[in-house]
């Protein structure tokens, strides 16, 4: 498997709905086509939407997978409309 | 002590084992309908709202509950709801939300419970009570000598006739808008994984939570609280219980303890215990939205449980009309805090 270097990068740890949500939908909004965001959440409730919006506004999950503890990384390519 | 009251505690403790697994969290559910448009929890609240009305209509007509829908008093109702509605975006949470999150070791939900402690003291009996006395005295309006109006005596039909007109449309209506929806995807593996380890779906969550609702009635009655489901008048006879020495827990104070002890246990089995702290500045927010909700929930005489959950299915207009308030506010807080920034991200 190769090793994708994400473009940006997003630290969500100790934030609660919907921050990490928005904060991630907002990152994606403003990256171009083609772009992989990392978003690093420990929110549980997030951690289960956020792939969830990213497909539904048309984005692709390259990677869920979680961390130590409470920690989940997400690898998100930008492909939704702008 | 009553110890009718401990059936509370048991019964809370499997509510806040409900509400971490099901992530029931109305906040969310309203909030995200304009700014993700996710409506999955919204279908889990309305469902859990099912459940209880037909619940509550079958052990109204076997005689097991009486029928105690929430007064209506118009200007309280609006006000207090709206500023609920606000108070709940700020604190990240609605009352049953935050609650179960200080289960999880959420340090802003435990900011914002301090927060809602005080407030409600301050508005069931200290100086914020005259504000929501005047609110309330001043836009009570009643059916007859002084039954609360609902949607079935406004109606003039019975409350059992009022629910299977409502289920009924509900089926029909579930029927032609059934594949329209988006599908959540299956939870997968085994049956203690998925009870313990996954999240629970929407229905299940919504039927559990539904099925919660009709056992606490009877058992809230039991201890002379003739109501089901409620947080707000938990949490101020906690607080009043740690303050005043000649108080004691009630069935609701105990069933507040009890969701706050079952949350930790599901998230503890889950994994997903630990002590979060936010910013200093969301900390702030947090605490500011739990004073404000309280205010509002005790202006208004309901939260999103005493309202949206409990009254609700009992068709109070007084209910309805605090729920709806309940949700304006939130889309309000949440257009200024989320949509219109998330919408600038785009220029």
């Amino acid at each position: 498997m190769s090793v994708i270097t994400p473009d940006k990068k997003i630290d969500e740890r100790g934030k609660i709905c919907p921050y990490p949500d928005v904060d991630t939908m907002t990152a994606l909004k403003k990256m171009n086509k083609g772009e992989v965001l990392e978003v690093i959440v420990d929110y549980p409730m997030s951690i289960e939407r956020i792939p969830r919006s990213a497909k539904k506004w048309g984005h692709k999950v390259l990677t869920s997978e979680p961390m130590e503890g409470t920690d989940h990384r997400f690898l998100i390519e930008v492909q939704g409309l702008k | 002590m009553n110890p009718a009251a401990w059936t509370g505690l048991a019964l809370g403790i499997v509510f806040g084992f409900a509400l971490q697994r099901g992530r029931f969290c109305m906040n969310s559910a309203f909030r995200d309908i304009i700014v993700l448009k996710e409506y999955t929890l919204l279908k889990t609240v309305g469902l859990a709202i099912l459940v209880q009305m037909v619940g509550f209509a079958i052990m109204t007509l076997t005689g097991i509950v009486t029928l105690n829908p929430k007064p209506l008093f118009w200007g309280a109702n609006i006000v207090g709801g709206l500023i609920f509605g606000v108070g709940m975006v700020l604190a990240g949470g609605c009352a049953s939300g935050v609650t179960y999150r200080v289960g999880e070791g959420m340090v802003g939900a435990m900011v914002a419970v301090a927060g809602f402690g005080l407030a409600g003291l301050m508005s069931a009996m200290g100086v914020l009570n005259p504000i929501v006395k005047y609110l309330q005295d001043t836009t009570k309006v009643v059916v007859g000598e002084s039954a609360s109006p609902t949607v079935f005596n406004l109606l003039g039909i019975s409350y059992t006739g009022a629910v299977l007109i409502i289920v009924i449309i509900t089926a029909v209506v579930w029927v032609i808008a059934r594949g329209k929806g988006d599908d959540e995807e299956a939870v997968t593996g085994t049956l203690s994984e998925k009870i313990f380890k996954r999240g629970w779906g929407w229905a299940t969550t919504g039927i559990v939570i539904g099925l919660i609702g009709i056992a606490a009635y009877p058992l809230s009655a039991a201890a002379g609280r003739n109501y089901p489901l409620g947080i707000t008048g938990g949490w101020i006879n906690i607080w009043q219980t740690l303050i005043v020495p000649e108080k004691v827990f009630s069935w609701e104070g105990l069933e507040v303890l009890g969701i706050i002890i079952g949350a930790a246990i599901a998230a503890l089995i889950a994994g997903e215990f630990a002590l979060r702290a936010p910013a200093p500045k969301v900390i702030l927010q947090t605490f500011l939205g739990g004073f404000l909700m309280a205010f509002g929930a005790v202006a208004s005489s309901g939260c999103n449980i005493g309202h949206v959950l409990s009254g609700v299915p009992m068709l109070s207009i007084g209910s309805i009309l605090g729920s709806v308030s309940i949700i304006l506010g939130a889309w309000i807080a949440a257009y200024f805090m989320f949509v219109r920034p998330m919408n600038a991200a785009d220029n």
